[in-house]
């Protein structure tokens, strides 16, 4: 590594070593990366005064808008006063508990079968395949019309959206239990109860880890979807309000509050529960995992853990990228 | 991981192990296939079964009533100018989107580009395409742009992380090699690295295209006056759902054949120079 980093570089003045501090921090990854937010409002407002709209809002008003509705000044109270943004967010962020917590039960048994008997792996594959295929709309539809409005409708939307990926994970984790250790707790005849407790549990807890992240950011998706067909409340239906009320500020603040939201949701909790999850563990993160499990025999399957595992090097960038010079 | 017997030589007398492994192998393989029938047996005829019993027969019809319908609509021709005007939605939209995303891919050879456009991957990744749907719908209307916007947003950041991906496990020495030897910058994307990249961008592609699919749907939902998305709405909004299922049938049909049949084939074509990465 260091024999590369240290070639010669071609076609650049060597005195660039010399820089100040300055010139060095705006070189710096990390300072691009903060650059990016003012950048993006500044082609917003370039979009806003080259397009003739009189309907795109500049990003004052929306950012206004945004701030209205944090601080409760909203000039709309969605007929109650529970109703605001927290409210909202709350009662989104119940639905996708509820409904995350069966799609974890359920996918965990399947998985759990699938990984370990053949029949049953050949008996749910294709049908766990096809609702994984599924887009979350039709559920929204369909739900929509049976359930009517309610909290049962996104709850079932959320489960259906998120239980293939538990499935599939939980499935590649049994696979992946290291077969001697079983045999040698045979031969010593360790008590079930304790195998499981010491040996399948830990070996599956990366998996399931990866399967409750992409099951929640999934359920997320199909959520909101199916609040806007299926529900009178909720974060996705309020977007929807926005939408029918035609307040551009409205739709495109909230789009903005979704975005903070699962970057909050993946950012602070499931990055550090990961990181506390695994201390015992240093070397094994969710990359390794997802690529030792890669030797499975269907294409699907295939395409699903590059996903992640090409998903969780990209998040891993940050960390290690940073001795080794590219370019 | 498995130790399994291939293939035994020709012109030698199998042994007793490679017989047992081979007749264990034939039981193993039909056993899939009865279990797997069984599946679609037990799954599809529960279906029948709840319809008309558990859910109302107009709120879900059973698999008899679609595969009918399907055949009605399939000899209507409806079926075919719905897939187009949905395909060429897809096709512009994902066109661009995989421009820009393997764009962005590329960029993050440069460690500050990368930072740079983090934060934008993470939130196309992360960000519902409702969102991107709605926003690009109540900016633009039911023009063009609307769509194209909703549908760039949410599939850009996908085949970016796939480039990315590929670039951080480029060949260096490669790479220093055509730098020592004053290999021109655009020559060197052009020779080294986009032929490197090859699979990863069969991937993004792959990837890009189901998602793709999704979000054209929805986005056709709202504003389309054509295409699948537009009759799935159209069915629902008339209690159709013999309709609306077999326009999700289709659907999946459609994604299958396209994934399966099309992908692959030019998967197949364009790594025939090498073989290693198709298998």
């Amino acid at each position: 590594m260091t024999a590369t980093a240290a070639a010669p570089k071609v076609g650049k003045p060597t005195g660039s070593k010399k820089d100040g501090k300055v010139m060095r921090f705006l070189r710096s990854p990390s300072f691009a990366r903060i650059l990016f937010p003012f950048a993006f409002l500044a082609v917003w407002w370039a979009v806003y005064y080259t397009i003739d709209s009189r309907i795109f809002p500049p990003p004052q008003q929306v950012l206004g808008f945004m701030w209205d509705e944090i601080t409760l000044n909203s000039l709309l109270r969605y007929g109650s006063v529970r109703n605001n943004v927290y409210g909202m967010f709350a009662i989104s962020l119940m639905r996708l508990g509820i409904g995350f917590v069966i799609a974890m039960l359920l996918g965990t048994i399947i998985g759990l079968a699938m990984g370990l008997s053949k029949a049953v792996d050949a008996f749910f594959h294709d049908w766990i395949m096809a609702i994984l295929a599924m887009p979350a709309l039709v559920w929204a539809l369909f739900l929509g019309l049976a359930l009517g409005f309610g909290h049962v409708g996104p709850i079932i939307a959320v489960a259906l959206t998120g239980l293939p990926f538990v499935v599939i994970n939980v499935r590649e984790g049994v696979r992946n239990t290291p077969k001697d250790l079983f045999d040698m707790a045979r031969s010593f005849q360790v008590p079930r109860k304790r195998v499981i407790q010491h040996v399948l549990l830990p070996s599956l807890a990366p998996f399931m880890f990866a399967a409750m992240r992409y099951g929640f950011a999934i359920g997320w998706k199909g959520l909101v979807i199916t609040e806007v067909f299926a529900s009178d409340e909720g974060a996705g239906w309020t977007i929807k309000f926005w939408y029918d009320a035609h307040r551009a500020h409205g739709v495109i603040g909230y789009a903005l509050f979704f975005i903070l939201f699962a970057l909050l949701l993946e950012r602070t909790i499931f990055e550090r529960l990961e990181r506390r999850t695994f201390k015992w563990r240093p070397k094994l993160s969710g990359i390794d995992v997802v690529e030792s499990a890669l030797d499975t025999d269907s294409q699907d399957e295939k395409d699903f853990l590059i996903l992640e595992r090409s998903r969780a090097k990209f998040e891993a960038l940050d960390g290690d990228g940073s001795e080794k010079p590219r370019g | 991981m498995t130790t399994t017997v291939d293939q035994v030589p020709a012109g030698r007398t199998p042994t007793a192990e490679e017989q047992r492994l081979q007749k264990q192998r034939r039981r193993d393989r039909v056993s899939r296939i009865f279990w797997r029938i069984a599946g679609y047996v037990f799954v599809l005829g529960f279906w029948e079964y709840a319809s008309g019993t558990i859910l109302d027969e107009r709120l879900l019809p059973g698999p008899s009533d679609i595969v009918r319908t399907f055949g009605e609509i399939l000899t209507g021709g409806r079926l075919f100018s719905s897939f187009g005007a949905t395909l060429t939605r897809l096709g512009v939209g994902f066109t661009l989107a995989f421009v820009i995303g393997a764009a962005i891919g590329l960029l993050t050879q440069i460690r500050w580009w990368e930072g740079f456009f983090k934060d934008s991957i993470l939130i196309s990744l992360t960000a519902p395409g409702l969102v991107w749907a709605l926003t690009g719908i109540v900016i633009w209307g039911f023009e063009a742009q609307g769509w194209i916007f909703a549908i760039v947003l949410t599939t850009f950041g996908i085949v970016s992380v796939n480039v990315a991906a590929g670039v951080k496990a480029l060949p260096k020495d490669l790479l220093d090699m055509a730098k020592a030897f004053k290999v021109k910058p655009f020559v060197r994307q052009r020779e080294i690295v986009v032929p490197h990249l090859a699979p990863y961008l069969f991937t993004a592609i792959r990837f890009g295209f189901s998602l793709g699919w999704k979000v054209t749907v929805l986005t056709e939902l709202f504003t389309a006056t054509k295409g699948i998305g537009f009759e799935m709405r159209i069915a629902t909004q008339l209690f159709r759902m013999d309709e609306f299922f077999t326009w999700v049938l289709s659907f999946f049909v459609f994604a299958l054949f396209l994934e399966k049949v099309v992908l692959q084939y030019f998967e197949r074509r364009f790594f025939r120079w090498r073989p290693e990465v198709t298998a």
